[in-house]
């Protein structure tokens, strides 16, 4: 029989106990972080609107302003990929497809950090 | 006793619109946005290492009218996905949730992307030409 104590345990396939509570704690924790990051971006695209080449690798290669793109990069693609996980769970309902559209999601977040350290560890160390 | 098929509740087609259903809607197509946006940032990033020609190209782009519109667009739906977020804090904490509070909060969420959006890019239009920011 499926009851609420049915659902709540996470050893069923009812429910979501696999991750949803950390999920949940980590989805607000960087959510609040991306906050005070979306000012920064802000600030910073508008900056270095139409600079030149010069100009950007100053202030990208600053040190300070690579290592906070670094840690914003992470922490946006650790909140878009639960949101996107949230996403598919609901609308892809047959189950292969879902792990796959997962783990094209998982992909597509590393491929974003992959790519976006690559370029400022090449902006910070060799202009 | 043996596991029924789990009842399906109805969907969007069926409800009246209101306020609170719009901007959790709109939450969820902002995000999914982002996400995709995330290339544009990156994209950047890669034409500003690659050197001075993929930057002025990438530049060029977002100069144009409609790269700029795409520019205000993702800054409207990063605004209206932050003040969502925001208004997930509040329901989170179960504030505002009485009759009239949540529609208000859900109110002030949309106003308030929009407003965030015009005053970001009138600081952007008014100070380019005079200094940088």
């Amino acid at each position: 029989m499926i009851d609420k104590a049915v659902i709540a345990n996470p050893r069923t396939k009812y429910g979501s106990g696999r991750g949803a509570t950390r999920h949940f704690i980590t989805q607000r924790l960087t959510g609040a972080l991306n906050i005070g990051f979306t000012g920064f971006l802000i600030w910073l695209v508008f900056r270095l609107a139409g600079a030149t080449h010069p100009e950007f690798i100053g202030i990208v290669g600053n040190p300070v302003v690579a290592i906070l793109l670094a840690i914003l990069i992470v922490n946006v693609v650790i909140h878009m990929r639960i949101g996107m996980r949230e996403v598919i769970e609901d609308y892809v309902h047959d189950e292969r497809v879902n792990r796959l559209s997962r783990l094209l999601s998982n992909f597509f977040g590393l491929a974003i950090i992959v790519l976006a350290w690559g370029a400022l560890a090449k902006i910070a160390f060799w202009g | 006793m043996a596991a029924r098929s789990r009842p399906l509740s109805p969907h969007l087609s069926i409800y009246r619109f209101t306020i609170t259903m719009v901007v959790s809607i709109v939450h969820r197509i902002t995000g999914i946005a982002l996400y995709a946006g995330t290339v544009l940032l990156v994209g950047w990033l890669l034409a500003g290492a690659w050197g001075p020609v993929p930057l002025a190209y990438v530049n060029g782009f977002f100069a144009h009218w409609f790269g700029t519109l795409v520019l205000i667009g993702y800054t409207w739906a990063l605004f209206q996905h932050l003040l969502g977020g925001v208004r997930y804090f509040f329901w989170d904490a179960t504030a505002g949730m009485g009759a009239g509070q949540r529609e208000a909060i859900s109110w002030a969420n949309v106003i308030g992307a929009v407003l965030l959006t015009v005053i970001a890019w009138s600081v952007y239009f008014m100070f380019r030409e005079t200094a940088s920011l």
